[in-house]
């Protein structure tokens, strides 16, 4: 067990029996001065046990959502922070009375576990705004955590009062699917002299985006990119409408590239599961040039983002009631596995495998057992599955 | 089982002195001891930083000063931070300190001082230490 | 094949029978001490250097003579056989007042030169009265609010005289259009001022931290300030570029060369841009770098920095004038090498680090006194490390040849080296399309944290040794004297900014400064008004404000 981990035990259990949730909830949705230091803890309890996310959603139901949850993402290097900070003092001065929340993911180290947050460097004129909350979050290894923990902090900001969340994501691997499951929009921000930014198109950021920004426009090589950009843009559209109708588009207007009939397949193969991104299916996604360096563009983005909140209002309903759905489901799920995972435990885990090996009991009777157990053991838990 | 959570440090640069060469030493080895470091920049005011270590709800705050300005500048940061009812949020320091300001700065509620030249896992062992024996105050 | 490369080939030979034989045998009864030895920037070092051929066949274009291209060897003919290094302490604290008697003293005990350390606010255009400028004033360095500071912190220091060097950046043409103002009530004219302003708003951004305007307009205020010292204010050395901060961040020896005159192609470049012919600038370009104690590797390092300078102006910038293709430098030893413990050891810290300075062929020097990785020093401090220097000057020998360790196979190898991949870096910062890129790309940054996070650890695994520190530590506190900034700084500077603000004339302060703010609209050299708005008293924050209005303010980018 590692120093920090060491400390973190003991960290932890006071975390856990300190902080009574429904206080904490209060205190938060409270315009008082606690309200931050309230918040920002609730904020903790999501990261650091999401399985927490369900018992919270459980009463929760009343919260204010945000408005909109937009989520930024692109390569390293491609300026999102910067685009970010540019983007919030946009929506401030737009809005100067809504509230902006800001979640900044940086990765953690595989090795220690360990992380060095440091988005927040270009975005500390904000810092001291009321009117603005911001977040940092480690990527924690990714899988299951990220997700859940990141939508967990964006339900806090909803319950302070943030109208609009911007989720700036680490910009490698995995975190670009997750983004597009958590945001109501996505920006892919792209910069030029990146062969980073085509790679990562390739590998699936193209579908994940609504909007695309060429950041740092006044490079030279700007224009490359766009024209890149442009026609993979093309050829995505194209292969999906070839694919909603198989007889509307004839194969000779796919170009050299795409000709023959392995073509459109690829493209379904490499594509996302399709419950990820729906906004865009018919129409090719907008390019915006920015400098956000140079303040150029950003207003053109933000009201861009403001008309497609509005455009696309009904889209998002739907998706964010799929959203919620997926959520108790993994939610479920989660618990389901915590208890019978306790259930097992309490059993003697190793005579119970024991007697499978042994051909005593099947899997079936097992599994069966475990779950009855499980049930029982709910009644003395402070949630109720079926309250959901 | 779930990973426990680590308790999140913030590192921050007050005033105006531009040199982050301990500051950001000392957020990497942080962060090789596994700690989740928040890192806010040179030229901080000392209201950024105590917003900040709200916002990210760190457990304690390292501050890092070579210009001399120690004695106001972490002083106001735990003003700050008793006027906000976050006065259990640690508060160490580094830089160019004389040895004379040191116990003027405990005094003040600066948990630790740590002078150029402090070994590594000195001053990683010193915050775990603090951040145990907060816990179980 | 030459002769000489004949016979360097037989002593290549002979060093390669003697390491399989006599070493080997040696190594088995005695292993060295390490695996493998480094250099402070943790460059391999060889058991034993042989001569290489090129350094005779190729002497000229290699080495040259000293006052000659490519000046690797020294930027005057009879270097210190002439005049030695100008032996200027960097000072200044607290008010005007108290850093003029401070300058007072030095020149009493025998320097030649000011250097005048100013605190933050005024380096990045705060007034003492600014919020921003709490707990700041006075701190590591004197507070100069208006031109009325400027006159007492050089009340009874003929300029006609003496050279100032003064370490100033975002605010340079302020605070050169001060000195200029002090000149003018002394009755000295323009052309006999003699002196430097740092006025390096790149390395600022690398390592320093000082900035306050974006690249761009700052650059263009390095550009007019160029301009117009060539005309008006023709011996003054219009910048210092300097790869001291940059190695005082963390960086190598070759890295301090490599982002060093990386800088001072940007510079070159914009003024090149901005309409001016490189004979005409170049020759006032001054850089100013780090000595740290690995001797043989910072002797190298002034000779590689030499040779590739000369070589860029030269073939990069068609330079024609000798003056613009030699570098000259002043050196200040290593701030971050000072111990808080036993401080003592920094007074010899400090004889290696000046030693390498003169072998090197610095033509300025500040010495660090032995308390300042605890405070500023004190005045005993400083005497004993100007004394350092005037034993070296007087007693070493070392100054009575011109270059000493040349032809010393080892720092000729080292030279080389340093000089390749100084030249490497700056190709890498070509193809990231230049300085200002690299540095939004944080790629320079990140070079120098690596660097420092890699040298950080090698102390804390014991593998690097640092005497007092992790090995023959005493565990005592130091007991030493310290320098106190008095407490009572902030309180009287603000009351005299108070007593300039009511004494001026308020209408005329207004214009002054209105017209600053069209001169940063347009394109008109910035330094006439600003000169203007300081004779009129304007202060620094009231100046900066009105560029700022035009120009935006800088914010890290980088994490």
């Amino acid at each position: 067990m590692s120093v920090a981990q060491r400390v973190a035990v003991s960290w932890h259990s006071v975390t856990v029996m300190e902080r009574n949730l429904d206080e904490l909830v209060s205190e938060a949705r409270s315009a008082g001065p606690r309200s931050q230091r309230a918040a920002a803890r609730l904020m903790s309890v999501m990261t650091d046990q999401p399985h927490r996310l369900a018992e919270l959603l459980a009463g929760s139901r009343d919260w204010p959502q945000p408005r909109l949850v937009l989520g930024v993402t692109g390569a390293p290097g491609s300026g999102k922070s910067t685009l970010t900070d540019h983007l919030v003092a946009e929506l401030r001065t737009r809005h100067p009375h809504s509230k902006i929340g800001i979640v900044a993911v940086d990765p953690s180290s595989p090795f220690t576990g360990g992380a060095l947050l440091g988005d927040r460097v270009r975005m500390m004129r904000h810092a001291t705004d009321p009117q603005v909350f911001i977040r940092s979050l480690a990527s924690r290894g990714h899988l299951g955590g990220l997700a859940l923990g990141a939508k967990g902090v964006v339900r806090v900001m909803g319950l302070i009062g943030c109208d609009v969340v911007v989720i700036e994501t680490v910009g490698v691997g995995q975190s670009e699917v997750e983004i597009a499951q958590n945001a109501d929009l996505v920006v892919v921000v792209l910069a030029p002299g990146q062969g980073d930014s085509i790679q990562l198109l390739k590998a699936g950021l193209m579908e994940a985006g609504d909007v695309f920004v060429v950041n740092k426009s006044d490079k030279p090589d700007a224009l490359q990119l766009q024209r890149e950009l442009a026609t993979m843009l093309e050829r995505s559209r194209i292969a999906r409408l070839d694919l909603a109708h198989p007889s509307a588009v004839p194969l000779a207007c796919h170009g050299p590239q795409l000709v023959g009939p392995e073509g459109p397949i690829d493209m379904q193969r490499d594509r996302p599961p399709p419950a990820v991104r729906t906004v865009w299916d018919d129409d090719t996604p907008q390019v915006f040039f920015c400098s956000a360096a140079n303040h150029e563009g950003i207003k053109e983005l933000a009201a861009a983002l403001e008309q497609m909140t509005h455009s696309h209002a009904a889209q998002w309903q739907a998706r964010r009631r799929r959203q919620a759905a997926a959520e108790i489901r993994h939610a479920v799920l989660e618990e389901v596995q915590r208890r019978v995972t306790a259930a097992l435990q309490q059993n003697g885990n190793e005579e119970l495998i024991e007697g499978i090996l042994a051909g005593e009991i099947s899997l079936d009777q097992l599994a069966d057992h475990l779950m009855r157990e499980s049930v029982s053991r709910s009644q003395t838990s402070p949630l109720s599955v079926d309250a959901s | 089982m779930e990973q426990p959570p680590k308790p999140r440090l913030l590192i921050g640069k007050p005033g105006l002195d531009g040199h982050d060469r301990g500051a950001k030493y000392v957020a990497q080895i942080l962060r090789d001891a596994g700690f989740e470091v928040v890192y806010t920049g040179i030229r901080r005011s000392p209201e950024q930083i105590v917003d900040t270590a709200i916002q990210e709800d760190v457990a304690a705050i390292g501050l890092s000063l070579l210009s001399g300005a120690h004695n106001a500048l972490f002083g106001r940061v735990l003003e700050l931070l008793r006027s906000r009812g976050a006065e259990d949020i640690l508060v160490f320091g580094g830089g160019t300190i004389p040895p004379k300001d040191v116990p003027r700065l405990k005094e003040m509620g600066v948990a630790a001082v740590f002078t150029p030249g402090t070994p590594a896992r000195q001053i990683v062992e010193t915050i775990e230490g603090l951040l145990v024996q907060r816990q179980t105050a | 094949m030459s002769s000489t490369a004949d016979a360097t080939n037989k002593i290549a030979a002979a060093i390669d029978a003697w390491t399989s034989g006599p070493v080997a045998k040696t190594l088995a009864k005695f292993p060295e001490q390490r695996k493998e030895f480094v250099t402070a920037s943790s460059k391999k070092v060889e058991r034993l250097y042989g001569p290489d051929a090129a350094i005779v066949d190729q002497y000229e274009s290699k080495l040259g003579l000293p006052g000659q291209y490519p000046f690797t060897r020294g930027v005057q003919p009879t270097m210190y056989r002439g005049r030695y290094w100008t032996m200027r302490q960097y000072a200044g604290f607290a008010t005007a007042e108290e850093s003029n008697r401070r300058y007072r003293y030095l020149l009493e005990q025998g320097t030649t030169g000011l250097s005048v350390a100013f605190d933050l606010p005024t380096q990045i255009g705060y007034d003492s009265d600014d919020a921003m400028a709490a707990g700041e004033v006075g701190k590591v360095g004197v507070a100069i609010d208006s031109l009325a500071d400027m006159e007492t912190l050089l009340q009874g220091i003929p300029l006609d005289k003496i050279s100032t060097s003064m370490t100033i950046n975002a605010t340079a043409a302020l605070l050169l259009a001060m000195y200029l103002g002090v000149g003018e009530k002394q009755g000295v004219p323009a052309d006999k001022l003699n002196g430097t302003i740092q006025n390096d708003i790149l390395k600022e951004y690398i390592a320093r931290g000082t900035y306050r305007f974006p690249p761009t307009p700052s650059l263009r205020l390095i550009s007019d300030i160029f301009a117009y010292c060539t005309e008006n204010v023709p011996n003054w050395n219009t910048i210092s570029i300097s790869g001291y901060h940059i190695r005082e961040a963390g960086s190598t020896a070759a890295q301090e060369i490599g982002f060093t005159l990386a800088d001072a192609i940007c510079y070159v470049d914009a003024a090149i841009k901005a309409g001016l012919k490189v004979d005409d600038f170049a020759p006032r370009l001054a850089f100013f770098f780090a000595a740290h104690s690995d001797l043989f590797e910072e002797v190298a390092k002034f000779r590689a920095a030499r040779r590739l300078y000369a070589r860029i102006m030269k073939e990069r910038f068609g330079a024609a004038n000798p003056k613009s293709l030699m570098l000259r430098f002043h050196t200040q030893t290593g701030g971050v090498t000072l111990t808080a413990q036993q401080p003592e050891n920094n007074i010899v810290r400090v004889t290696i680090q000046a030693l390498a300075a003169v072998l090197g062929g610095t033509q300025s020097l500040h010495t660090n006194s032995k308390d300042e990785a605890l405070a500023l020093p004190t005045e005993e401090a400083v005497t004993v490390a100007l004394r350092t220097q005037q034993i070296i000057a007087h007693e070493s020998g070392v100054a009575n040849t011109v270059d000493p360790l040349a032809g010393s196979f080892f720092v000729e190898k080292l030279t080389d080296e340093l000089e390749a991949e100084a030249e490497a870096l700056i190709q890498e910062i070509d193809n990231r399309g230049g300085v200002v890129a690299a540095i939004e790309q944080g790629f320079i940054q990140r070079q120098i944290e690596q660097s420092a996070y890699r040298f950080g650890q090698s102390i804390d695994d014991g593998d690097r040794v640092i005497v007092g520190v992790n090995k023959f530590a005493s565990g005592e506190q130091p007991d030493i004297d310290l320098f106190e900034v008095p407490e009572s700084t902030t309180q009287r500077q603000i009351e005299e900014l108070q007593r300039v603000r009511q004494s001026r004339n308020a209408g005329q302060v207004e214009a002054a400064l209105a017209a600053v703010t069209a001169a940063a609209r347009g394109d008109a050299n910035l330094m006439p008004p600003i000169i203007d708005a300081v004779r009129e008293y304007a202060t620094v924050g009231e100046i900066c404000t009105a560029l700022t209005g035009v120009f935006g303010e800088y914010a890290e980018s980088h994490s």
